[in-house]
């Protein structure tokens, strides 16, 4: 295990390297000076120069990656361009509203899933069954986007249950949750959908193994099997599932925050983007990119866990 | 950038042009006793209250400074910091930081009385020394200030006595004082908080920073130091919108209590007629045009030129990419300007005939086919393909191409690798970007215009200013060397019971320093533009 940890752990840091030269790369081709942007359209090119100079942007590419790979595995994102603000404060800032977002979406996904797909299993080849298949597939098919204005003229320019947009912050705990209900709930039901046709497929792939008919012979009802023995089976593929479909909510609350006006991660890289504020860009980048290695990595792990006839080969 | 409103958010700026201080004469002008001081709170009857401010572009730093986005002047300038003089509504300089100014009959000494009694909002008191050290940090070989170069003239500042500030210049320059009052070349720095003016703004103004969330929202409080008095709003959230529709939703749900300037100036048509709303409306310094590259292909001919512009119909450019708010200009030259000369949007009055016969008379029977880049902003969107069909009719072929506004700055206004833009150049009295021969337009005329323009801003009587300037706006007019198309106007939304907003948007600042919620306005500060 602890050899497998190792190799793991490597493979994370290989591609994380090899993310950042991708990363650092396409960013610095990018037309747009930072300096030009800053300065706009009464800039001399002296000032430009100056100020590219006082950046450290007049300096070979490879140095500023350096530098830039340095500060990182030192833990220092660096200073915004634009702002002159430290960019971990603003990240950080940024994820105390996105990382709820994911979360509560996630918990609303799998509130939606488990019972739909194990019940869509339970009642295969019956209408009821193929009726809760129908519900993902519409669920799936909804964009976000429109899922969500949806929800906005539902329950807020409609009844004023939630806000339609705007975050109050954290200082006031109850209207922040409010303001993150609608958001959770249209990232969450597409995630719903999509969860709910694994979990059924998994549910329905146990329901049919022998250990399960066996456990039915000697008279356990199909529920009561399930329960004992079939669902710690099936959620060995959705674990899997569940770490990619999170970094997916993650670029998905991209979209979301904008819908309802979020101050967010997404937020804050499309401002970062229009700004030509480079380094934030290239922060933000290798924190989804580490993000996404993590989970992945972790869902290895935790399949190992679950899973004990996976520890021998390896 | 995505987002559509204040126009192109990093634009502005202008030559060296100034409010007609001049004359032989030294010149004064006061705001002592009796009547309103400026920036003198509004209302000291009301009882304080907070006021939510909705706009379209969050500004991307805290420093005026070190960064040309009219976004934080918006809220920063005359809100946070103060300045010697600064604009009122109606674009005249007017003293702050100063009691008064006296100019030397050369035109080239200028010396401000600085007001008593004024404190930083960290308790600091400010100087005389302050504002030396504010305007020499300006005008450093080192400054990052976005229009440092409207200081070119400084040849020195300094303090004689604790309450007088010296200016020499090196040539005489009757465009200084409004430099000082227009740009954030004139705010007053406390020497001892400037090194963390990005995150902590100190400035003398009625507002003080409070906190932001980038890109969301940026709080400011009110100064209790305030050498005017406590200000009437406890406090002021500015608050950014993407979606113009989600903007305009959240003022009539009672969300916000003010737009500062509707993204698209036909939803005023929402709030027309309700009383709990009040629409004010006034010009700002910006020039909507069509840039010509005048070193590209067919458009280095003067006919060519004035044929694009006779085919471009203004009046109904602006009906349709702003319902009409706004007005119809002919050069570098908008209302608000002291050598403002309205007819001359008349030279180029919409004609299709005349615009072909210029193109066969150049050499183009048949037309040409060029390019048309649009930056990402609603009134160029809209403007686009109008001025697309437009030029179609006359035969020229335009194929659109809209870029961010990044790669704008650097394909169109780094490298001129264009033929036609649309643009707003926002910045006020900037007509000496066409003494500038390296400027992204590429006018042949240039160095004409430079001495023209030295003769404009050296004269030292009124008269002598304003027809100097006139010359230059009557010669680049004759030139075609763009096709100027309106001077948008600032639509300003409020609750009805806001008193006090500027009632245009000639100074970048959005000046709060009159408003309060239902308060009483002083005669002084109304005949001074602020809205009642």
């Amino acid at each position: 295990m602890t050899s497998y940890l190792l190799r793991r752990l490597g493979t994370v840091l290989v591609t994380l390297v090899g993310a950042s030269i991708v990363v650092f790369s396409v960013l610095n081709v990018l037309p747009g000076s930072p300096a030009a942007v800053i300065l706009g359209q009464q800039a001399t090119p002296r000032a430009v120069r100056q100020l590219t100079a006082q950046l450290g942007l007049d300096k070979p590419l490879w140095r500023q990656y350096l530098d830039w790979a340095a500060g990182l595995l030192h833990g220092r994102l660096g200073v915004s361009y634009v702002s002159h603000v430290a960019i971990g404060q603003e990240i950080g800032q940024a994820l105390s509203v996105t990382g709820p977002l994911v979360g509560l979406a996630m918990l609303v996904g799998l509130a939606i899933a488990l019972p739909v797909g194990v019940g869509g299993a339970l009642r295969h080849g019956r209408p009821s069954g193929s009726l809760l298949g129908a519900v993902g597939q519409v669920g799936m098919a909804v964009p976000t986007v429109v899922g969500g204005l949806l929800l906005i003229v539902a329950f807020a320019l409609r009844t004023h249950l939630f806000p339609s947009g705007g975050f109050p912050g954290w200082s006031d705990p109850l209207q922040a949750l409010r303001s993150l209900v609608l958001p959770a709930v249209t990232l969450g039901v597409v995630e719903g959908a999509i969860l709910s046709r694994y979990v059924r497929a998994s549910v329905l792939e146990q329901l049919r193994s022998d250990y399960l008919r066996t456990a039915r012979a000697q008279g356990l009802r199909m529920g009561q099997a399930l329960r004992r023995h079939g669902l710690r089976n099936a959620a060995i593929p959705l674990v899997t599932v569940l770490g990619l479909e999170l970094a997916s909510l993650v670029v998905g609350a991209i979209v979301v925050e904008n819908v309802f006006d979020l101050p967010g991660i997404g937020t804050l890289l499309l401002d970062a983007v229009d700004n030509r504020d480079l380094l934030t860009v290239q922060d933000i980048a290798m924190l989804v990119a580490a993000t996404v290695l993590v989970l992945n990595a972790a869902v290895d792990i935790s399949y190992r866990l679950i899973d004990p006839r996976t520890r021998g080969r390896s | 950038m995505r987002r559509h409103g204040r126009t192109s958010t990093r634009a502005r700026r202008g030559g060296a042009l100034v409010a007609g201080v001049v004359a032989g004469v030294a010149l004064v002008a006061t705001g002592t006793t009796g009547g309103s001081v400026r920036g003198a709170p509004a209302a000291a009857a009301a009882p304080a209250r907070d006021l939510v401010v909705g706009s379209a572009v969050a500004p991307p730093s805290l420093d005026p400074t070190s960064n040309a986005s009219a976004a934080i002047d918006e809220v920063f300038d005359y809100n946070v910091y103060q300045h010697l003089v600064q604009l009122d509504p109606k674009g005249d300089v007017v003293p702050v930081l100063a009691t008064s100014y006296a100019i030397s009959p050369d035109g080239l000494r200028y010396s401000f009385t600085i007001r008593r009694g004024v404190r930083f909002s960290n308790g600091d008191p400010m100087t005389a020394s302050d504002v030396v050290f504010s305007l020499r940090r300006a005008a450093s070989p080192r400054s990052d200030y976005p229009y440092a170069d409207l200081l070119a003239a400084m040849a020195s500042v300094s303090s004689p006595n604790p309450r007088t500030v010296v200016v020499r210049l090196s040539r005489p320059d009757n465009q200084f004082l409004y430099s000082l009052a227009a740009y954030s070349n004139g705010v007053v720095l406390d020497p001892r908080a400037v090194g963390k003016i990005s995150t902590d703004p100190v400035g003398t103004g009625p507002y003080v920073y409070e906190s932001e969330i980038p890109g969301y929202d940026v709080v400011l409080r009110a100064n209790t130091l305030y050498w005017a008095g406590r200000p009437a709003l406890s406090q002021v959230t500015f608050r950014y919108f993407s979606s113009p529709e989600a903007e305009v939703g959240a003022l009539k749900s009672g969300a916000l209590d003010v737009i500062d300037n509707l993204p698209d100036p036909a939803d005023v048509s929402q709030f027309v007629g309700d009383k709990s709303f009040a629409v004010i409306d006034g010009p700002t310094a910006g020039k909507i045009q069509v840039t010509i590259n005048n070193s590209s292909g067919p458009l280095r001919k003067l006919k060519v030129r004035q044929a694009v512009a006779y085919a471009t119909d203004k009046k109904a450019i602006l009906e349709a990419a702003a319902a009409g708010f706004g007005t119809v200009i002919g050069s570098d030259d908008v209302p608000g300007e002291p050598w403002y000369l309205p007819s001359i949007d008349k030279t180029y009055a919409y004609n299709v005939g005349k615009a072909k016969r210029l193109l066969a008379e150049a050499g183009y029977p048949k037309g040409f086919a060029v390019t048309l880049t649009l930056p990402p902003y609603g009134y160029a969107l809209t403007a686009g393909p109008l001025v697309q069909a437009e030029l179609a009719a006359v035969g020229i072929r335009a194929t659109i191409t809209d870029i961010q506004f990044p790669l704008w700055i650097s394909r169109v206004f780094e490298h001129s690798d264009f033929q036609l833009t649309i643009i707003d150049h926002v910045e006020a009295r900037d007509i000496a970007n066409y003494a500038n021969c390296a400027y992204y337009w590429k006018y042949a005329g240039c160095t004409t215009v430079a001495r023209m323009l030295t003769a404009a801003e050296e004269a030292t009587t009124r008269s002598g200013e304003i027809a100097g300037f006139r010359a230059i706006v009557e010669k680049i007019n004759a030139d075609a060397v763009n096709d100027w198309l309106y001077n948008p106007d600032q639509v300003t939304v409020a609750a009805s019971d806001v008193v006090g907003l500027p009632d245009s948007g000639i100074a970048e600042s959005f000046d709060l320093s009159h408003v309060s919620i239902g308060g009483h306005l002083s005669a002084t500060a109304k005949a001074e533009g602020y809205a009642s």
